[in-house]
């Protein structure tokens, strides 16, 4: 199987962690003003979630942990070299792990699916596909 | 000339076959330390689950006297926030505030002994009127128990929440303590509880029987009033001290 070249893995890269920090900055400033995250398709689950105390960590919302996270992989996809590799690649599994525990929340202790959460997941996902494909199929190579 | 080129030719051959080597080896000492970097980062997501598991109160808690509860409240009918037969003569009320810790006593200690000598049978029936009044949170609770009412589990979620009542206006009155009292309860579809506990309607009977509890002049909770065929309207009780005095009120209301 052909490996795509790493420049086309950083573009996507750059795209989708430049699409997550837009999402997790809605989320961050949506919950800034009091309120919650206006669920496109109808229905409360994003206040539910918003509500809820699992979205906050240490007093933070999650979502800003979100930006600090999709910022880093933004960073590590415009950086060449085996440490943005390396770098990209843990953020990415740091970040997908997270997720899939939200979205365990989500569904099991909170009953309510917030889209914005859900999309944040699925750009995880993506990210540490992109990313483990780029650590695997490049590092220790030549730039 | 020859045998030079041929030298230089081998040589370079020679230092590009331990270049080649070289990188591979770097190659796999960087996959090497990739592989710890996937232990580490699990340990990273582990330390922040239970960083937020602890952040938001405990995560699996267990419910105290669920099977208590049910056991209490088995085999006698309910609707919306009515325990007993719909039919029974006597009503007695209770104007109740789920965050006060009076009601907590009474709901142990008062409470069953009515249900017992009076619910069961038939004698009369309980209904909860919420008075909310210890503070804001005890609205979406209000509104909680009246949701769990709409699927006859009304009073199952009233006396599991007394049971498992947190500290006065401590901020333990969350979306997931009052859906784990829902689910210890028994409340059938979560979904539409879940709906149904925000809807204007469940905030609006919260808020009316509030309005009603001040009307009859009601300052505290738990209170009591007695509506039957020998009393007088709705005749409030006030806070008896004894499960007698509730049942000799019923006694003279039928």
């Amino acid at each position: 199987m052909t490996l795509p070249e790493e420049g086309t893995l950083r573009k996507i890269a750059t795209f989708v962690a430049a699409f997550g920090i837009g999402v997790a900055t809605y989320i961050a400033i949506a919950d800034s003003g009091g309120g919650a995250p206006v669920c496109l398709a109808g229905g409360s689950g994003c206040e539910t979630v918003a509500n809820s105390t699992y979205s906050h960590l240490l007093g933070v919302n999650i979502a800003v942990f979100g930006i600090i996270g999709y910022a880093l992989l933004l960073a590590a996809s415009l950086m060449r070299g085996d440490e943005a590799r390396m770098g990209g690649f843990v953020l990415a599994l740091i970040g997908l792990g997270y997720s899939v525990f939200l979205t365990y929340l989500e569904l099991f202790k909170i009953d309510a699916i917030c889209q914005w959460c859900v999309a944040s997941a699925v750009l995880m996902a993506v990210l540490f596909a992109v990313n483990a494909t780029r650590m695997v199929g490049y590092v220790g190579r030549t730039a | 000339m020859s045998g030079k080129s041929s030298r230089e030719a081998r040589r370079e051959a020679r230092l590009q076959g331990e270049g080649e080597d070289a990188a591979g080896e770097r190659r796999k000492r960087l996959l090497q330390l990739g592989s710890a970097l996937v232990f580490l980062a699990i340990v990273a997501v582990a330390v922040l689950i239970v960083v937020n598991q602890n952040d938001s109160g405990g995560g699996d808690t267990s419910l105290e006297d669920t099977e208590l509860v049910d056991g209490d409240l088995r085999g006698i009918p309910q609707s919306g926030l009515t325990l007993g037969n719909e039919n029974a003569a006597v009503t007695l009320v209770e104007f109740g505030d789920l965050q006060c810790p009076v009601c907590k006593g009474f709901s142990e200690q008062i409470v069953p002994e009515v249900i017992d000598a009076k619910v069961r049978s038939g004698e009369a029936k309980l209904e909860f009127r919420n008075f909310t009044i210890i503070s804001q949170e005890s609205v979406p609770a209000g509104a909680a128990a009246v949701a769990a009412g709409q699927q006859g589990r009304g009073w199952n979620f009233i006396e599991l929440f007394y049971r498992n009542q947190g500290p006065e206006v401590s901020g333990y009155v969350t979306d997931e303590f009052l859906t784990e009292i829902a689910r210890g309860a028994g409340v059938p579809d979560i979904g539409r509880w879940n709906r149904d506990r925000k809807s204007q309607a469940a905030l609006n009977q919260v808020s009316r029987t509030t309005a009603e509890a001040q009307k009859l002049g009601l300052t505290g909770t738990p209170s009591f009033a007695v509506i039957g065929p020998s009393s007088n309207g709705v005749e409030v009780l006030g806070t008896p001290g004894s499960a007698g005095q509730l049942e000799a009120a019923i006694e003279t209301a039928g």
